[in-house]
């Protein structure tokens, strides 16, 4: 009789011993950073059901995590500007590696993993010289920095790898800033965010630059759709009562379209989006304002502001079965297409950002 | 000292959210503090037209006054200070690319006629215009002798009408209008509520204060093993303390009177800006933040900048729940 000892004896002679995957996390469907009641800062993998399967420590605040495509790990990024970034290993529950920003690099914050989960991106500040990197790390050797790349812009923010696996889209927000000055921005009346494509050895192959007239909206967060459309959102920073759309929709080598709500409902967002996501089912985009308290959810089709979601300090949102799973400042992890009984309150104050784990076929 | 006990302070809190008085605001802060502005600058401007030699002592002392009005409400950037870029055109800073003086030599070497009318002038960058554009031409050897001197003269009695002209639009734009959407909330969707208003001065408080740390202090500071005193704000002119004191002062002067009504919150204000102001009178002899050079002046503007890190979380955590605009933890992140 085949013991389970022999059986896995067996598998290791043929080199076919499972290695860990997403399910030995317990299966989390998404990750978020946040605050704790005491101040301190965690990561929280997430069931489907919006409850809590594990919590691991960070050193200070969070803000995105990239997941890696198969083993249990994520890589937890500081907020901007931090110089740390933490690999987690979401099924035994330890530190597994620290990224450090080399000298004179600091993170923004997000990062991305090749579509083999062997590279690890990250967008980076080469704050000297004011130019946008992007970070290459080792995934497959203990996350060795292996080198970098122009990101095409100042300020790059979100980062994602396109269907394909050949190459990235990097949200270049425009923005200056310096550790030195904290997070004050230093270049606002000059600013020319762009959404730039890359391939994986650093080639600019296609960018989308605002007009003129909205070179102040900064294009820092990326959702991607299974086809390759991309949504960008952005946060203007002309000032004023009145900002233009927040969200685009960009394929490539197509023209980018804007969508936004109506005049009062789009001014409810107060300039500001947080986050952007796709439904599970492709159907709609949203956004989120935590200014505003509210996420606006939109026809991916005609562009027509589809749903309003209010909720205070709300800002993570991701895809959810055929709607939207979203986050809040305030601890709640709610629904948009389930019942509202369906949403858990947590103690803990969910940072900007739910990340999906990428679910095993 | 007056204080209440824990307990009575937070039943107070619970049921007297929201008691600060935005007319109060607008009039004894917000509209006088604009007024001063305008009337500054337009003394500024005469002076200018005077005496447009760099070493005019009158034209120098309208300069400070009218700079230091300004500081004293440089963190009401929103409404009519921020629209068309009116805030950025007064004062145009950090400059960390050098935009300023090299605007300003390519004018002076083009002696280009844009400066000869209010109308094209408004037109150029902001880097050749506002405060820090005329400090250049009034304290920086390579402009405060520049030839020909009849276009140096020009220039700075031109930066002197700029500042006039943007000053007397803000004031216009506050006591012409948008005041009055900020003492009427809730009949417009501009600002729905009261706590709406709160929220707009009480992030105007944080965000004034946080420049000043971050920035005006944090730039000179730099490192400990590369500090930046050429980065000091307005050094040129020796104002570089100065305006960390007047920025200061003008914030948590709008922040006592949003604490006009919740006497805990405003007495460890006033006890956290002592100490600010404390700081600030013991570095009197480095005016201009040189200090961030040598340990022992460094490790004193360091103290500094706590100090008024330590007034920015007494304002988020003690006046924030007052106003019932607590900070949002992602509201207030901006990232």
């Amino acid at each position: 009789m085949a013991t389970r000892r022999g059986f896995l004896a067996g598998m290791l002679a043929t080199g076919l011993i499972p290695k860990p995957g997403w399910a030995d996390a317990g299966g989390p469907s998404w990750l978020a950073a946040a605050r704790l009641p005491g101040g301190a800062y965690n990561l929280v993998g997430l069931t489907g059901d919006g409850a809590e399967l594990f919590r691991l420590p960070l050193p200070g605040r969070g803000h995105a995590a990239a997941a890696h495509p198969h083993r249990p790990e994520a890589v937890a990024f500081a907020r901007r500007p931090g110089t740390f970034a933490i690999v987690l290993d979401c099924a035994a529950g330890g530190i597994e590696a620290v990224l450090d920003a080399p000298e004179g690099r600091h993170f923004y914050g997000h990062g991305a993993f090749s579509g083999d989960g062997r590279l690890l991106f990250t967008s980076e500040n080469d704050f000297e010289a004011a130019r946008g990197v992007i970070g290459l790390w080792d995934a497959a050797r203990g996350y060795r920095r292996i080198g970098e790349f122009a990101s095409g812009g100042v300020g790059p923010h979100d980062i994602c790898l396109l269907p394909g696996g050949d190459a990235l889209a990097v949200a270049n927000g425009g923005i200056e800033t310096r550790p030195a000055s904290g997070r004050a921005k230093l270049n606002i009346p000059f600013m020319r965010p762009n959404l730039s494509y890359l391939d994986l050895d650093g080639q600019l192959i296609d960018v989308v630059e605002p007009e003129p007239e909205h070179r102040r909206n900064s294009i820092r967060h990326l959702a991607l759709r299974g086809d390759g459309l991309i949504a960008y959102a952005m946060q203007w920073q002309g000032g004023g009562t009145d900002s233009p759309p927040l969200l685009g929709l960009h394929r490539r080598g197509a023209a980018p379209r804007l969508l936004a709500a109506p005049e009062a409902a789009h001014r409810r967002m107060a300039g500001y989006a947080g986050s952007v996501a796709f439904s599970g089912d492709g159907g709609q985009v949203a956004i989120t304002s935590p200014r505003g308290g509210l996420a606006q959810l939109f026809d991916v089709r005609d562009g027509t502001l589809a749903a309003l979601v209010e909720r205070p300090d709300i800002c993570g949102i991701s895809p959810d079965a055929d709607g939207f799973v979203y986050s809040t400042g305030t601890g709640t992890v709610g629904f948009t297409r389930r019942r509202a009984a369906a949403a858990q309150g947590h103690d803990l104050a969910w940072d900007n950002h739910l990340v999906r784990i990428p679910q095993a076929a | 000292m007056f204080r209440l006990p824990l307990a009575a302070a937070v039943i107070f809190a619970a049921s007297a959210a929201a008691a600060y008085d935005i007319d109060a605001i607008l009039d004894r802060h917000v509209i006088p503090g604009f007024t001063d502005l305008a009337a500054e600058a337009e003394d500024l401007k005469g002076a200018a037209e005077a005496d447009c030699s760099a070493t005019s002592a009158p034209l120098r002392d309208a300069y400070n006054d009218a700079f230091d009005a300004w500081m004293r409400v440089s963190h009401l950037r929103f409404g009519p200070t921020e629209q068309g870029d009116r805030a950025f055109a007064l004062a145009f800073w950090p400059d960390s690319k050098g935009f300023t003086p090299r605007t300003l030599a390519g004018l002076i070497e083009a002696e280009d006629p844009v400066i000869d009318s209010q109308d094209s002038f408004a037109t150029l960058s902001i880097a050749a215009r506002g405060f820090y554009a005329l400090e250049y031409l009034l304290y920086d050897d390579v402009f405060t002798e520049a030839e020909p001197e009849g276009y140096r003269c020009a220039l700075v009695q031109a930066v002197a009408r700029d500042i006039a002209a943007i000053s007397d639009a803000i004031l216009e734009g506050w006591t012409g209008g948008y005041a009055d959407l900020m003492r009427e909330p809730g009949s417009h969707d501009r600002y729905r509520s009261r706590e709406d208003v709160a929220q707009e001065f009480f992030k105007a408080v944080l965000g004034g204060l946080q420049f000043t740390s971050d920035t005006r202090l944090g730039r000179p500071l730099g490192t400990f093993d590369r500090p930046r005193p050429n980065r000091a704000e307005a050094r040129r002119s020796g104002r570089s303390l100065r305006n960390v004191r007047l920025s200061v002062e003008g914030a948590a002067d709008l922040a006592l009177l949003l604490a006009e009504d919740a006497p805990y919150a405003a007495d460890k204000l006033l006890t956290a800006l002592d100490r600010v102001r404390e700081r600030a009178e013991a570095l009197k002899d480095d005016p201009a933040l040189a200090g961030a050079a040598d340990p022992q002046g460094r490790l004193e503007i360091e103290i500094l900048q706590q100090d008024i890190d330590a007034l920015r979380r007494v304002v988020a955590s003690e006046l924030g729940p007052e106003l019932g605009v607590s900070a949002g933890f992602n509201a207030m992140d901006g990232d």
